[in-house]
């Protein structure tokens, strides 16, 4: 009670997460009385990051840094266009279709909504959308990005809980093109409703591949991935570093815009993005120790089965507290901190640890976009200069359905486990 | 009210009748709190909960915890010498594993574990599972030549990996996690294991072949943290001594158990060819193997270890001789 | 005083990034040589992934003090951004002293664990843990410095990075 309650304090008068972790798993440690325990804990820290599979987040987020850099991003924008800007809402639905192709390549959803806020929400507006309007669409397809592999979020979860990350991967193929054609669904609905542009003419053939001719070199990146990946070629980390690879090749060789300057800055910013993340991992091993050690996690679990032991009412109790603590904090930490407590209970009544997964990263993801606490929310606003409150009116329709998606999918464990059971990893 | 409290950590399920790391706690754990008459508490902390097996001896050495079983793996980083076991093709049978375990090469390993450590009580070496087996996805392993460039995964362990590249196999570490996607999407060919992991792990949904190797025996260390059985008073010290003796005996029946039943070779067999090996085929591989394994121990083992390695020779040499209950 | 160390600070972030940035560069390096030799030369060198994880924690060890001086790491802005201006000041210069005792508690014990880890043997060229276990104090004393200088630097005043960071 007392560290629950030294981590709220300390977290609701600003002091970072990881710290705000760090400090409430010394208290536990001190509550433990005896130096030795002190001792023990450092050697947490270390432990928690010493795995492996964990490199494949840093080169994922280097591959995506550079993929950005070199233009890809403009070049499946323009791509995606020519495919659906025949329809009426031809850029919103270009956006969605962009966001699919873009998922291949990071796996992260702010990167996502930076890039998209700055290129297509102008273009979108210039057309005649909304802005409100466009900054919703693209928050809405920003989390396909992490959704489909490869995703941060998997090889965190993965390597935590020992659960195959290429399995995660593989379960995430079909909710994200859910959740595109649920949005493209969403936005024919509303289109009169929000009053959007007229369809343009059809791009001629001709154009079309031209524009494919030009991304093609992007649109191997996700098949290289996932191919690599899924075709049992490689392991997520050598495919992560594959990717890096790949990504400097075409820089360099093919699009010659990438720098010795500009490498410094996006190997200096992907390890800063890594210290934030891991000194939440590393922190959070040392409280997870002390919550081990005096018992929590099953203290918590006979009280929630203490509500109920059917499984219906476990999953929509565990979908719920996702997506409740997701409105208000950072997702990479409620996996750290949560899926240690949830996914024994989620084991218990049966489910598959690649369905946990798969219903973790769904709910986290859904979660960067609601309010007040929404990561691709702050993202687009602060790129587009929109009010929050603004997109987050705009945008509610789209977080109904996904959420229904995630239903779908936690309640339907047939397709959940669809693609993962065709490609063997289960 | 109690004396002392003991805490013991594994990284198994808590199901004494699915492992025999928990069926070894259970009895420890049973014994000790039945017979000393609740004077000594004892805790078991399954599943790695509290850390790896590796943390889990420096848990025992810290003050942590008081006792946890750990493999061979686990013991390396804090003794070395424990590469030892890893003599390739050493045992003739499962009752040669016992009595050199329980005699006085297990007398003097742990012995030598306690000296160097410094710190801990070595209480006994309870089995994991039995011996090593080799499954893969390629094609039978009955004869040297067959083990020709399939690629085998191992622990990060260099001399297993010296074993497997004798073979003639490419040996591939690999983190666990990875071990089963691996093998169903053919990254590696092959991995080696006890059968009750084997079966665990459902390998025979993506290995087509299992090879009866018996080429390692790789028991679990009993460890304990040296104070605190110091601090025992000596009726309970003797309760902890046979109470191990029991642990011992309950983790070999598991394993042999395991092994007859479906979680072994008989459900093993509904999905793999499984394959043993004629002796004379053994003994090829034995050969090619110890000149690797004895090269491995000129190059990375102190003095001490190297007369380990003579006196456990030595040992399973008379003990492959002997014959149950023949008065020797 | 301010200006200072808002100097010593910057100053001391650009070396840190220098070294994180070349422990990057190496880290992508060693992962390309492991898969390579995975996949072309088959030698099966017994060092890629140990010292990809150990260059992977000394990086983001080190890294934790550049979001330090860069205000970067993530923490919660709801409450806080609507007290008055000198409770939210005190609030922050209070949630730096807390992280500096955080970060002294680590590199205290931090020493004793490396230390400890001279006796461990990692699995390559018969090394021992303690190169690979001194990331903690060492990263521990930068955070708790870099903090110190950019609490003077700031004095309560900086913004929050909101929840923004996601992998
Ligand atoms: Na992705
Ligand atoms: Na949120």
């Amino acid at each position: 009670m007392l560290v629950g309650a030294i981590f709220l304090v300390l977290l609701l008068i600003g002091m970072p997460i990881g710290f705000t972790i760090g400090l409430a798993g010394l208290a536990g440690l001190v509550s433990m009385g005896g130096e030795r325990f002190l001792a023990t804990g450092v050697s947490k820290l270390f432990a928690g990051l010493d795995s492996f599979p964990f490199l494949a987040m840093p080169f994922f987020i280097l591959a995506g840094e550079i993929m950005n850099h070199i233009g890809i991003t403009q070049q499946l924008m323009r791509f995606a266009h020519v495919l659906v800007g025949h329809f009426r809402g031809g850029l919103a639905h270009a956006n969605m279709i962009a966001s699919v192709f873009f998922a291949g390549l990071t796996g992260a959803a702010t990167a996502d909504a930076a890039a998209f806020g700055k290129t297509l929400v102008p273009a979108m507006v210039a057309q005649g959308y909304r802005r409100d309007y466009a900054c919703a669409v693209t928050a809405a397809g920003s989390i396909i990005g992490p959704t489909i592999p490869p995703s941060g979020l998997m090889v965190v979860y993965g390597s935590l809980l020992g659960v195959s990350i290429g399995g995660l991967f593989a379960a995430g193929i079909l909710p994200g093109l859910f959740i595109c054609a649920v949005c493209m669904g969403i936005i024919a609905l509303g289109a009169k409703r929000n009053k959007l542009p007229d369809p343009e003419p059809r791009a001629p053939l001709k154009v079309v591949a031209k524009t494919f001719a030009k991304s093609f070199a992007a649109l191997l990146m996700p098949v290289i991935i996932l191919g690599g990946i899924l075709g049992g070629v490689v392991t997520p980390t050598e495919a992560a570093s594959v990717a890096v690879a790949y990504a400097f090749f075409l820089g360099v060789v093919v699009y010659r815009n990438l720098g010795a300057r500009d490498l410094y800055a996006m190997l200096l910013s992907t390890a800063r993005i890594t210290g934030v993340i891991f000194v939440i991992i590393a922190f959070a091993s040392m409280l997870g120790w002390w919550m081990s050690f005096e018992r929590v996690p099953q203290a918590i679990a006979q009280a929630v089965f203490a509500i109920s032991e059917n499984k219906w009412v476990i999953i929509l109790l565990i979908v719920a507290v996702l997506l409740l603590v997701g409105m208000v904090m950072d997702i990479t930490a409620i996996l750290i901190i949560l899926a240690p407590v949830l996914v024994p209970l989620a084991t218990a009544i049966g489910l598959e640890p690649i369905h946990s997964g798969i219903i973790f990263v769904l709910a986290l993801n859904i979660s960067l976009m609601t309010p007040p606490v929404g990561a691709c929310l702050f993202v687009l606003s602060s790129v587009t200069g929109e009010r929050l409150e603004a997109i987050a009116m705009k945008l509610w329709p789209f977080l109904i359905a996904e959420i229904g998606v995630l239903l779908l999918f936690a309640y339907w464990d047939g397709l959940a486990l669809l693609v993962p059971r065709l490609l063997g990893f289960l | 009210a109690q004396s002392a409290q003991i805490r013991i950590a594994h990284d198994n399920n808590p199901d004494p009748y699915d492992n025999p790391a928990h069926a070894c706690a259970a009895v420890l754990k049973n014994i000790i709190e039945t017979d000393s008459n609740g004077d000594v508490a004892v805790e078991i902390y399954p599943n790695a909960s509290i850390g790896t097996a590796t943390e889990a001896v420096q848990m025992v050495r810290d003050g942590i915890i008081e006792i946890s079983l750990s493999s061979t793996g686990a013991m390396a980083p804090y003794y070395p010498n424990i590469d030892v076991l890893n003599l390739p093709f050493a045992f003739a049978d499962n009752g040669a594993t016992y009595e050199v375990f329980d005699g006085k090469f297990g007398a003097a390993l742990a012995a030598d574990m306690e000296a160097t450590l410094g710190d801990v009580k070595i209480l006994g070496f309870p089995d994991t599972g039995g011996f090593f087996a080799v499954t893969n996805s390629v094609h039978e392993i009955a004869t040297l030549d067959d083990f020709k460039d399939v690629r085998v995964r191992t622990m990060t362990v260099p001399s297993h990996q010296a074993i497997m590249n004798a073979l003639g196999a490419e040996a591939y570490p690999l983190a666990w996690g990875e071990v089963y996607s691996a093998l169903q999407t053919g990254v590696i060919e092959g991995q080696m294991n006890p059968i009750p992991i084997i079966s665990f792990s459902n390998f025979q949904e993506v290995q087509g072949f299992m090879t009866l190797t018996n080429h390692l025996f790789s028991p679990y260390t009993l460890v304990m943290n040296k104070d605190v059985y110091d601090s025992l008073s000596d009726e309970n010290k003797n309760i902890v001594q046979y109470a191990t003796q029991a642990c011992v005996s309950a983790s070999r029946g598991l394993s042999r158990i395991i092994e007859a039943s479906d979680r072994g070779i008989a459900g093993l067999s509904k999905g793999m060819k499984i394959t043993a090996l004629s002796p004379e085929d053994r003994v090829k591989m034995r050969e090619v193997t110890q000149a690797a394994f004895d090269k491995h121990v000129d190059e990375n083992l102190s003095e001490e270890g190297q007369a380990l390695v003579a006196l456990f020779k030595e040992e399973v040499a008379k003990a492959n001789a002997s014959v149950f209950m023949s008065g020797e | 005083m301010r200006e200072f160390a808002g100097l010593a600070s910057h100053r001391l972030n650009q070396v840190v990034e220098a070294v994180v940035v070349l422990l990057m560069a190496l880290l992508v390096l060693d992962v390309w040589v492991g898969v390579m030799d995975r996949y072309m030369f088959r030698w099966q060198l017994p060092w890629p992934e140990i010292m990809a994880r150990y260059l992977m924690i000394w990086m983001a060890l080190l890294a934790i003090s550049c979001g330090i001086a860069r205000r970067e790491h993530i923490g919660l802005s709801i409450v806080i951004d609507r007290l008055p201006v000198v409770l939210r000041r005190g609030a922050l210069v209070l949630c730096d002293v807390l992280a500096i005792g955080l970060f002294l508690y680590v590199l205290y014990y931090g020493i004793g664990f490396a230390m400890g880890g001279a006796t461990r043997r990692a699995m390559i060229f018969g090394m021992s843990m303690a190169p690979a276990f001194a990331a903690v104090p060492a990263a521990a004393a930068l955070c708790a410095l870099q903090l110190g200088l950019c609490m003077v630097r700031d004095g309560g005043s900086q913004s929050i990075i909101d929840q923004g960071g996601e992998v």
